[in-house]
């Protein structure tokens, strides 16, 4: 469905996009030539609707090894006059950062638009963090879109930006906008096709001087000072005001929309001034200076820091001293997470004194919450990694006695759902690749562990780690649970899964190569659905000296059963003479397609939901499961 | 006009974002305007996923305030209470698929599944309006359990709350639905449409 409505080049014609696709829309309006990014939720689906139409539309796309490579890959093409976008999530500008740096301060060519998909309240991520701190720091200018529609027009808008003050821009989305769905009216497909030409004045040394090109400090400045300019007299910023109001807020990108609702549910909208900000950075202060110089009280509606606020704070000692304002730093609103109609309602409840226009049922609520289970997340149904991971534990158990011997140290990924139950067999993961340093740190100082990585992080940020275990000579246990796509994300692929993000076959590169290269001497690959042939390879992991790695190697079961279609494995099936109810698989395993059949006292398995791997008919110690038909 | 706000609740994998995705594509078609605010996180490692569909009205978030949804379209039982109990209004329409995931929770003896009255109970305290039924059975007799979802449709469609036509919805079907798979989505509509009727057909015997 999304695939069409991207290539549709019918300009007026409406259409229902998610926030996600609308940037991938914008880019594609304004005639991207090359687009690269890191899949990372909440950022995926940009790179997944442009993976789509990349052929069809004669641009070039990939997902890329890791965000640093993927924001290097978008400037050589804008050195060379074309238009390239980059997305990813938030932090996955901490890994670009290094090259963002430069970028800013040599200038672009091309227009270069950077997506940073914020996450407040950690939807899907480990930390709430705000890239417009880093935008700020590296002097970036952002654009903040608060709809579909916007989100589209901004992203265009961004190039235009980007290549009149040869900055790189970024659009900054969060989790609500990006999976957010509205109507979007599409414009026209730019067919301008550029000379892809470098240039030598611009960007070389070689030509233009070593000096002209090193220290840009000034032009920088001077620079952002343009663009500030420009925002003064941007159109994407709204200043309503009809001049005898008392009471104003600013709204920022999505946040805008949540304070607009609640005065409106309040019937405070006469009262109320506004500002609705699209650059958050630079501020342009004349305009915030109008709205501010004319209320006495201003509300700074903002996700997540309170980064306008501070600024308006800073403003408003020159422009109107007496000024209240109000928002995360007044404690009118939360420090931190994401905001909502209601919590603005509160907001501007207390401010005008007024109640609250959103209720919410609290004692039900607890009483629901009373009632009902969590529904944690946890592995699909004939996931390898369940397999992996219960191999693991079991050969912990053999080797060291207690799982609680070793400190497991996971990472970012599906696997990373070790720590839940009923495996409850990972102890941390912090950021791609850290699993892998951190167990060094460990080592060093004689504490038993093991890293636990996937194959999509290891390529993106362990291999480094991995090198530095065997030139420094600490002898960690390394398991790679190798599903050959990121799963977490959507399954896209990546250099170990044999296929293009555009579908096209490649090289697969092989991570027990890698591994080998690295100079470990220990690398062993094993199929995770043999239960006691990936436990051996465990156990010899264990008792081993010097570094060592285990790659278990299955494809993803969603992945597999996707590319089965229609139709479907072979489910498994309990003989229920067999059964004796011990609940071992269902207590022990936990693969989501068993079930308890109370009526019965037995097992059974959900047939519908059964991908056939069956690794739980190898941990039955009675043999009562087998695959249907056969038992 | 009066907004219509919808909360579609789910497990991942049930299709309920599809579904919300046809409800707002049908209301475009009918020229209203609409937003959907979806909720899903890691949702495809069995998480809940929840929608939000609002047809008209001025409110720009994309998600619906506490108690102010008109209808709940819950695709799993538990799910569909946890969010109904939050967001429905007082005597909003629910619609509930009987069918049960299990959580790993209650898989690996760790939770209960409560009982199907314990839940209707606490629904009930917002709501009388509650129409369930075995929605996954249905799709099942129509030939591919993956169409609960328009199942679900189908109900809604029955209740005559959406703010546009029925063929508007179909017409958006047929266009987005790939040519093998349609026949049995169309059976799965029209069972769904069915098992409203029956279930109101029987509430008011009942009341009789």
């Amino acid at each position: 469905m999304s695939a069409r409505v991207m290539m549709m080049d019918e300009p007026g014609r409406v259409a229902l996009l998610m926030g996600n696709e609308a940037i991938a829309r914008g880019a594609i309006e304004a005639g991207v030539s090359v687009a690269a990014g890191y899949p990372g939720t909440p950022s995926s689906e940009i790179g997944d609707a442009l993976s789509q139409v990349a052929d069809a539309l004669g641009f070039y796309f990939e997902w890329s090894t890791n965000e640093k490579v993927a924001l290097e890959v978008a400037f050589g093409a804008s050195m060379c006059n074309q238009r390239s976008i980059v997305s990813m999530k938030h932090v996955g500008l901490n890994v670009a950062l290094d090259i963002l740096n430069l970028i800013s301060l040599r200038g672009v060519r091309g227009g270069l638009v950077l997506v940073s998909a914020d996450d407040p309240s950690q939807h899907s991520s480990g930390q709430e963090q705000d890239n417009r701190w880093l935008a700020k720091m590296n002097c970036v200018p952002v654009l903040e879109p608060s709809t579909p529609q916007e989100a589209k027009e901004y992203t265009r808008y961004a190039f235009e930006l980007s290549e009149r003050r040869r900055t790189p821009v970024m659009v900054r989305t969060v989790t609500r906008l990006s999976h957010m769905r509205g109507k979007v009216t599409l414009g026209p497909i730019s067919r301008e096709k550029r000379m892809a030409e470098f240039d030598w004045e611009g960007f070389s040394y070689r030509v233009s001087g070593f000096d002209r090109l090193f220290r840009r400090e000034k032009e920088l400045n001077d620079k952002l000072k343009l663009i500030q300019e420009d925002f003064e007299e941007l159109n994407l910023n709204l200043l309503k005001m009809g001049g005898d109001e008392r009471f104003g807020f600013i709204g920022a990108g999505l946040s805008f929309n949540y304070a607009h609702d609640a005065v409106r549910r309040l019937g405070i909208e006469k009262e109320a001034a506004y500002l609705k900000l699209a650059t958050s950075h630079p501020i342009p202060q004349r305009l915030v200076s109008r709205l501010i110089g004319g209320v006495d009280r201003l509300l700074v509606v903002e996700e997540v820091d309170p980064f306008v606020e501070l600024h308006v704070r800073a403003l408003a000692k020159e422009v109107n001293p007496k000024l209240e304002v109000y928002g995360r730093m007044s404690g009118h609103l939360p420090g931190e997470g994401e905001l909502s109609p209601q919590i603005l309602g509160e907001a501007l409840a207390r401010i005008f004194n007024l109640e609250n226009p959103y209720r919410r049922r609290s004692e039900l609520e607890e009483r629901v919450r009373g009632t009902i289970f969590e529904r944690m997340l946890t592995f699909c149904a004939g996931c390898p990694h369940r397999a992996t991971i219960y191999a693991l534990k079991s050969a912990v158990i053999k080797v060291r006695g207690d799982p609680r011997r070793v400190v497991v140290n996971g990472d970012i990924g599906c696997y990373g759902l070790a720590h839940t139950p009923p495996l409850n067999f990972e102890d941390t993961y912090f950021c791609m690749g850290a699993s892998i340093g951190v167990s060094q740190g460990m080592r060093h100082v004689g504490v038993d562990c093991i890293s636990l990585i996937g194959d999509g992080t290891f390529l993106h940020a362990g291999i480094p780690g991995l090198i530095n275990s065997v030139y420094n000579q600490a002898d960690i246990k390394v398991v790679i649970a190798d599903n050959q796509t990121i799963a977490m994300t959507g399954f896209q692929p990546h250099a170990g899964s044999g296929k293009t993000a555009t579908g096209k076959p490649t090289r697969r590169v092989l991570i027990e190569d890698i591994a080998r290269a690295c100079g470990v001497d220990q690398v062993e690959v094993v199929d995770p659905y043999n239960l006691r042939e990936a436990e051996e390879a465990f156990i010899r992991m264990l008792e081993s000296k010097g570094v060592s790695v285990v790659i278990a190697r299955r494809i993803c079961a969603t992945e597999a059963v996707r590319m089965l279609r229609p139709r479907r494995p072979t489910p498994y099936r309990v003989d229920e003479d067999v059964c004796i109810g011990c609940r071992l698989c269902l207590n022990t395993f936990g693969c989501p397609a068993l079930e308890w059949d109370g009526e019965k006292g037995l097992a059974s398995v959900n047939e519908t939901l059964c991908m056939g791997c069956g690794v739980c008919s190898q941990i039955c110690p009675q043999g009562a499961i087998g695959r249907a038909g056969a038992v | 006009m009066r907004p219509f706000k919808l909360v579609i609740s789910g497990v991942g994998g049930q299709g309920t974002l599809l579904a919300s995705r046809l409800l707002a594509e049908a209301a475009i078609r009918s020229g209203l305007d609409v937003i959907i605010g979806e909720t899903y996180g890691m949702a495809q490692r069995g998480g809940p996923v929840m929608g939000h569909l609002q047809i008209g009205g001025e409110d720009r978030s994309p998600q619906i305030p506490p108690g102010e949804a008109d209808a709940l379209l819950g695709f799993e039982e538990a799910e569909a209470v946890r969010r109904g109990a939050v967001y429905l209004k007082e005597g909003g329409l629910a619609i509930v698929n009987t069918r049960r995931l299990h959580p790993v929770e209650v898989i690996s003896g760790m939770a209960e599944y409560p009982s199907r009255d314990a839940l209707m109970a606490l629904l009930s305290e917002v709501t009388d309006n509650i129409v369930s039924f075995d929605a996954t059975a249905l799709a099942e007799e129509a030939g591919d359990p993956v169409t609960t979802n328009v199942v679900m449709l189908g109900a809604l469609c029955a209740s005559g709350i959406l703010p546009f036509q029925e063929e508007l919805l179909l017409e958006t079907m047929r266009e987005s639905v790939p040519a093998r798979y349609l026949d049995v989505n169309l059976k799965a509509f029209i069972l769904g449409k069915k098992a409203f009727t029956n279930h109101k057909r029987r509430q008011t015997g009942i009341q009789k």
